[in-house]
């Protein structure tokens, strides 16, 4: 099945306000409508277009985006809205506000008071509290996919005009991700050592993770993170794990034409792919390489 | 008078202790209880996961008289990881668990599950094996966290979040059975029916894991959401039980025990007890026991067999040694 025909179930789902929900609610979710609007901008611009002026609606004064219709707070989806948006090149000032929103955005654990406590008497989990990054939720620590994404958010956006806020917050977040890298490469949700046992890298987690560090210095880490997904992606069977691994593999310039095969047999014509986030996601994983990857980073 | 400073600091730790109490009254910490005058318990022995279960669970159900006729089930288990070992509910006993539901007269069986920490919730009900039991007319499975979700308050306020948004398949069920796997847990202690329904936040809204709950205090988090979603029956999965440093990356315990209950409180209580643990000593029971259920023995009517001390209790990282009933 070609992915310009998978876009047809996606388009039948389109909710009346131009966005998507995850699974047919009427609850429109900023995940699935940036991923969606990704998927469906070159064979499907209008739909695309109903799709950005829903997220135009959507963004907070302050810059940032919530998850979905109906919540008013802040979340990682902030990050996600502006790759998407950063595709179309339009829509300066919806960008620039998500922009600085990003750069002040902080993990809990940037606070002075939890990085010492991190540091002194809380040494479960262990990690480099001075290397902070995003959380999914003000309020809360920062994890490895809303950090990703984050990373890759302001490395596009600045591609042409850096400051060094936008430098010291992907620095920060850079190393934030290193460090909490797996053991033996990978990453999990955001530790790595739990009450001294080494975590399991998630794949999606490592995929995304991976993009963001697609221009920094192939360290070893990210030489053995790369080696781990290529391995785990040849035998994982979902939808969403197998899209990730190939977005991510195909900017590091792996063979992703086995993945390609395998990701298009397990989602037949995407009827059966309820998610519509998962949907939009395997679209773009099928598109690798006939359109401008959206999640790539040109520096 | 004079007051000396002995005087004035007995004076202080007395208006303290007044005012701690006038804040208890005037604002409770929670605006429901659930307690009744007695709680049923029945523990079925079941030394593997096997097509019998089903059987067994049924016989076990019917002892409970349960009205379930015409409603809508909601099946909660414990989906995690795609990890192995005793991680996550076992999928035999959630399928079992589901078919028993119709066969008492379910309309329909939601199961419904938010990983906490895997973000791709189709990696881990493959990983469980729970994709066969899904084919089954009226069993479907919702990820609840990307569900249409709704504001609610909070009935409880010891994490002071006030409210949350929670999933509509959870808000609009009739029935909410909780499947725990029978776990020890490096920051709660265990995991058990209470514990398991941080799997009902959503993590598009609150992120995988769900760590605000952790910023606002597990034990405070568990009481809330309990307290505002409650749970009408428990079937936990103590046949693989783990014990060392669960949630994931324990060690595989036979317990051979599945714990029936009408009772949040109840079950976990018997189910730590089964571990060798003080239910007291567990925050999250011991202040649950108050509204959510009961906690104490005697308020606890066994159905089947009663509850022995395990042979050797589940082992516990040092920080939860606390945790080990004294032997009388």
């Amino acid at each position: 099945m070609q992915p310009n025909s998978l876009a047809g179930p996606l388009l039948t789902r389109q909710l009346r306000s131009g966005g998507w929900s995850y699974f047919g609610s009427q609850q429109s979710s900023v995940e699935a409508t940036s991923l969606a609007v990704m998927a469906l901008s070159t064979e499907s611009p209008n739909a695309a277009r109903s799709g950005f002026d829903q997220m135009l609606d959507l963004q907070r004064r302050d810059g940032a985006w919530p998850a979905f219709v109906g919540d008013s707070e802040a979340s990682w989806t902030t990050a996600l809205a502006l790759c998407a948006l950063n595709g179309t090149g339009e829509f300066t000032s919806a960008r620039e506000k998500a922009f600085h929103w990003l750069v002040e955005e902080r993990g809990r654990e940037a606070h002075w008071l939890w990085r010492w406590k991190f540091k002194t008497t809380d040494r479960n989990v262990r990690f480099n509290p001075d290397k902070y990054g995003w959380p999914w939720i003000s309020g809360s620590a920062s994890w490895v996919i809303p950090t990703a994404f984050s990373v890759i958010a302001i490395k596009q956006f600045t591609v042409c005009n850096r400051s060094d806020a936008s430098e010291e917050r992907i620095r920060l977040g850079v190393e934030m991700l290193l460090d909490r890298a797996c053991v033996d490469g990978g990453w999990n949700s955001g530790n790595s050592v739990v009450y001294g046992v080494p975590l399991r890298p998630h794949v999606e987690a490592t995929a995304v993770a991976l993009l963001a560090l697609q221009d920094e210095q192939r360290t070893e880490m990210i030489q053995k993170s790369l080696s781990w997904l290529r391995q785990n992606a040849a035998s994982v069977d979902s939808v969403s794990s197998l899209a990730w691994s190939i977005l991510s593999l195909f900017v590091y310039q792996e063979p992703i034409g086995g993945l390609k095969n395998r990701l298009a047999t397990v989602i037949g014509d995407g009827r059966n792919i309820r998610n519509n986030a998962t949907l939009a996601t395997a679209i773009l994983a099928l598109k690798c390489g006939e359109m401008i990857h959206p999640f790539e980073v040109l520096r | 008078m004079k007051l000396d400073r002995r005087r004035f600091l007995g004076s202080s730790v007395g208006v303290a202790a007044v005012a701690g109490a006038t804040t208890e009254w005037v604002w409770p910490k929670y605006t429901v209880s659930f307690l009744r005058p007695h709680s049923s318990v029945a523990v079925l022995n079941a030394a593997e996961y096997s097509e019998s279960i089903e059987g067994l669970l049924l016989d076990g159900l019917r002892l409970f008289r349960l009205q379930v006729l015409g409603r809508s089930i909601l099946l909660k288990p414990n989906l995690v990881e795609d990890l192995p070992g005793p991680v996550n509910t076992n999928s035999t006993l959630i399928g079992a668990a589901a078919r028993c539901f119709l066969r008492l007269g379910a309309v329909r069986v939601v199961i419904g599950e938010g990983p906490g920490h895997q973000r791709d919730t189709e990696l881990v009900v493959q990983a469980a094996g729970l994709k066969p039991h899904l084919a089954e007319r009226q069993i479907e499975f919702v990820d609840l966290n990307r569900d249409e979700l709704r504001k609610v308050k909070l009935k409880a306020n010891y994490s002071g979040l006030g409210e949350l948004w929670l999933p509509r398949a959870v808000l609009e069920s009739d029935f909410v059975v909780s499947m725990p796997k029978v776990k020890t847990h490096h920051w709660a202690g265990v995991t058990l029916s209470l514990k398991n329904m941080f799997g009902v936040v959503p993590g598009m809204k609150y992120g995988w894991p769900k760590n605000l709950l952790h910023w606002t205090g597990i034990h405070e988090s568990i009481l809330d959401i309990c307290a505002t979603v409650p749970i009408h029956f428990v079937i936990a999965d103590g046949i693989t039980a783990m014990e060392g440093n669960g949630p994931l990356q324990g060690s595989p315990r036979q317990l051979g025990k599945i714990v029936l209950a009408d009772d949040p409180v109840a079950a976990d209580a018997t189910c730590a007890r089964l571990m060798g643990f003080d239910p007291l000593r567990v925050r999250h029971l011991s202040e649950g026991g108050h509204f959510l259920g009961n906690l104490r023995e005697d308020r606890i009517r066994m159905l089947a067999e009663e509850v022995g001390a395990p042979t050797r209790p589940f082992s516990v990282l040092p920080e939860f040694r606390y945790l080990l009933a004294v032997k009388g």
